[in-house]
């Protein structure tokens, strides 16, 4: 028997609207989390990936942004159809989110600590003392320096690593059990995005939460996710184990993506990079959104939009909506 | 002024920019920031210079010192044999329309109410005499081909481009004085990682066409490695280690340089072997206020009392490139 995942997301679509008309940011998009696991979200702008956490989160900009259809069911509980105010407490309590600039996630003119502890105060009616000595014990937590001190500091007065290990403390204050963090290491600089990236991943396990990364870089989350989920114009084009998915990607996007990425070990050749640009939502193209940009598009391709499906010869958890997809991971295996 | 083929093309020698700290209410002066401390190198003809550090290492005002947008408090920066911190207004005019900065953000680098056309074409304003205004159409439809533009979009405007269109008309403006050097500040990191990499192959194909020069500022170490020759890493103000393109990457001396290296992600780590995990704690040091002797002392594993009353120079190390370490030794697999 299999447990049932912490987060599951059905058929998930959301609409935008824009001068131009209705934009399908999010189109038909399902996916798992599991209890305790790491899920890496990839893609690049304009993909999804974002907009899919805030879904999830309840925060699509409004009125622009509106769920179009799908469920996301949180622990058997539908959050698009229970009573607003329990999803509400619920969001706040059990799922929790980090965002790419903490600084301006953080109020300028409140103390951290304070900032902190109002998670204590406004959700568990924590007296300020109490909440002030949770907050200082919260800033070590995630490796702030001297914080007994630092916890009258203002948010200007962190670096930007400091700012983004204060925003990680505030989202695990209430005990998340699922942490959705949207590029938490996108803005800091290389040293810096190493330890975060490390204290996630500590934190994941000794907490026993379900982590969701979402980003643009596929090395950030190499070493430390279980799955990943790429998204291409607002469709999910391929999931599976991690190292499964890099090492047999079975899309060809995925594989351009890989191919784009500068090696830092090996020899130095021309990079093969995806040609032409993401689509704009406005206009996709008929069929497969990829097929103006892939190497193996057929006239199939421009005629039927692909689903995700499993890959024959691959396990079975391994799914990538490509017609071609038994093809490119041929290709590989030509290559090699 | 001769342009001997093996004298570097560019030469900056023991250069200080520094920033003033001022008090808030009275603007007085209290204090200095030294962005950037004494730093030396020579750029090649023909070759990519790699500049790496973290923000605050004094990277993008180094450039911005190299092309005359700040000040230099002291040093020199020789330009194909023109010393430019002393040169005369004439002088400079003339060595700017031969070092040209191609930047990190196109959109706001561009003017949004001109069209490509006149974007590119508005250096030959400025430098009247490179070419004709009878010309000044063709060419520009020439440089935007050349780039990977669709020469009949020369009379769009910045917005109707996307982010790596933008920045490749970023290009062509650069390229339209026919510069010998060119700068390109963090100019691909915030493109998307497939558009990222359709850049990096056209500057290449840019280098061979037409034997530019580049001094490539990155954060991104992957991408540093791919395009340069060699490579300066940065720290606080003042150049760690600095080597051919396979030395810093592989035999690393400088601890700085080991603990960066190491940090950098890999997408598919499993497939190499196993690489020692150097995590830094702390921040990199305010530059007003830098450690005494090595600035990277307060962060390093290494560190002794001597590190602390002693600079090190930055020097051949170990019978190899030059490091700015008293302690310096090769990453662990190589002892």
């Amino acid at each position: 028997m299999t447990e049932s995942p912490l987060l599951s997301v059905r058929d998930l679509s959301v609409r935008f609207r824009t001068g131009g008309g209705h934009v399908r940011a999010v189109d038909g998009v399902s996916f798992d989390v599991r209890r305790g696991e790491t899920l890496a979200v990839l893609g690049e702008s304009g993909s999804g990936k974002s907009v899919t956490a805030q879904a999830v989160m309840g925060i699509l900009p409004k009125p622009a942004g509106e769920i179009a259809g799908g469920t996301i069911v949180y622990d058997g509980r539908d959050l698009l159809a229970e009573d607003p105010n329990r999803v509400r407490r619920l969001r706040g309590d059990e799922i929790a989110m980090v965002f790419q600039d903490p600084l301006s996630s953080l109020n300028p003119v409140f103390r951290v600590g304070w900032q902190i502890g109002e998670m204590f105060r406004r959700h568990r009616g924590a007296s300020r003392r109490a909440a002030r000595a949770a907050a200082v014990e919260l800033m070590e937590r995630v490796g702030i320096p001297a914080a007994a001190r630092r916890v009258d500091d203002f948010p200007h007065q962190f670096s930007g690593g400091m700012r983004q290990r204060i925003m990680i403390a505030m989202a695990l204050a209430l005990r998340p059990r699922l942490l959705i963090a949207d590029e938490p290491t996108t803005a800091l600089d290389v040293t810096v995005q190493a330890q975060i990236m490390r204290l996630l991943a500590d934190l994941r396990r000794e907490e026993g939460m379900a982590l969701v990364l979402i980003t643009h870089d596929l090395g950030v989350v190499a070493d430390v996710a279980d799955r990943a989920l790429l998204m291409y114009a607002g469709r999910a084009v391929e999931t599976g184990g991690i190292r499964e998915v890099y090492d047999h990607a079975a899309h060809p996007y995925t594989r351009g993506l890989m191919a784009s990425i500068p090696d830092l070990d090996g020899p130095r050749e021309r990079l093969t990079p995806v040609r032409g640009a993401p689509p704009n939502l406005l206009a996709l193209p008929s069929g497969c959104s990829f097929h103006p940009r892939c190497p193996h598009a057929t006239d199939r391709c421009r005629a039927d939009d692909p689903v995700l499906r499993a890959v024959d010869g691959r396990p079975a958890e391994h799914r990538a909506a490509c017609h071609h997809a038994e093809e490119v991971v041929a290709g590989e295996r030509e290559r090699v | 002024m001769s342009a001997n083929g093996s004298e570097p093309l560019l030469s900056v020698r023991d250069l200080h920019t520094t920033f003033p700290l001022r008090s808030a209410l009275l603007r007085r002066v209290t204090g200095h920031v030294q962005a950037v401390a004494g730093v030396s190198f020579d750029l090649r003809r023909g070759e990519t210079l790699g500049l790496v550090g973290e923000s605050g290492s004094g990277k993008s005002t180094l450039a911005r010192t190299v092309i005359g947008l700040e000040r230099a408090a002291s040093g020199t920066v020789t330009f194909d044999g023109r010393e430019l911190t002393s040169a005369s207004p004439a002088e400079l005019r003339a060595a700017r329309r031969d070092v040209q900065m191609i930047f990190q953000d196109p959109y706001s680098s561009l003017n949004p109410r001109r069209t490509a056309g006149q974007i590119v074409a508005e250096a030959w304003e400025i430098h009247p005499g490179v070419v004709p205004r009878s010309r000044w159409r063709d060419e520009a439809r020439d440089l935007l081909a050349r780039v990977g533009l669709d020469p009949s979009h020369a009379d769009r405007y910045p917005h109707q481009f996307s982010g790596g269109q933008r920045q490749r008309l970023g290009i062509a403006r650069a390229l339209a004085l026919r510069p010998k050097l060119v700068i390109c500040d963090e100019a691909v990191s915030a493109l998307d990682v497939s558009i990222q990499a359709q850049v990096l192959n056209l500057l290449a194909d840019l280098q061979a066409d037409l034997g530019l020069t580049y001094l490539f500022i990155a954060h991104d170490l992957s991408v540093v490695r791919h395009v340069s020759d060699r490579v300066a890493v940065m720290y606080a103000g003042r150049v760690v280690e600095l080597a051919e393109q396979e030395e810093i990457f592989r035999r690393p001396t400088h601890p700085y340089t080991q603990a960066l290296l190491s940090a950098v992600p890999v997408p598919r780590p499993w497939s190499q072997p196993p690489r020692e995990r150097i995590l830094l704690t702390g921040d990199v040091p305010s530059p007003a206020d830098p450690p005494s002797g090595c600035r990277f002392r307060t962060r390093c594993w290494k560190a002794r009392d001597e590190c602390a009353e002693v600079e090190p120079a930055l020097e051949p190390r170990l019978g190899l490139h030059p490091s700015a370490c008293h302690f310096a030794e090769l990453p662990a697999a190589h002892r």
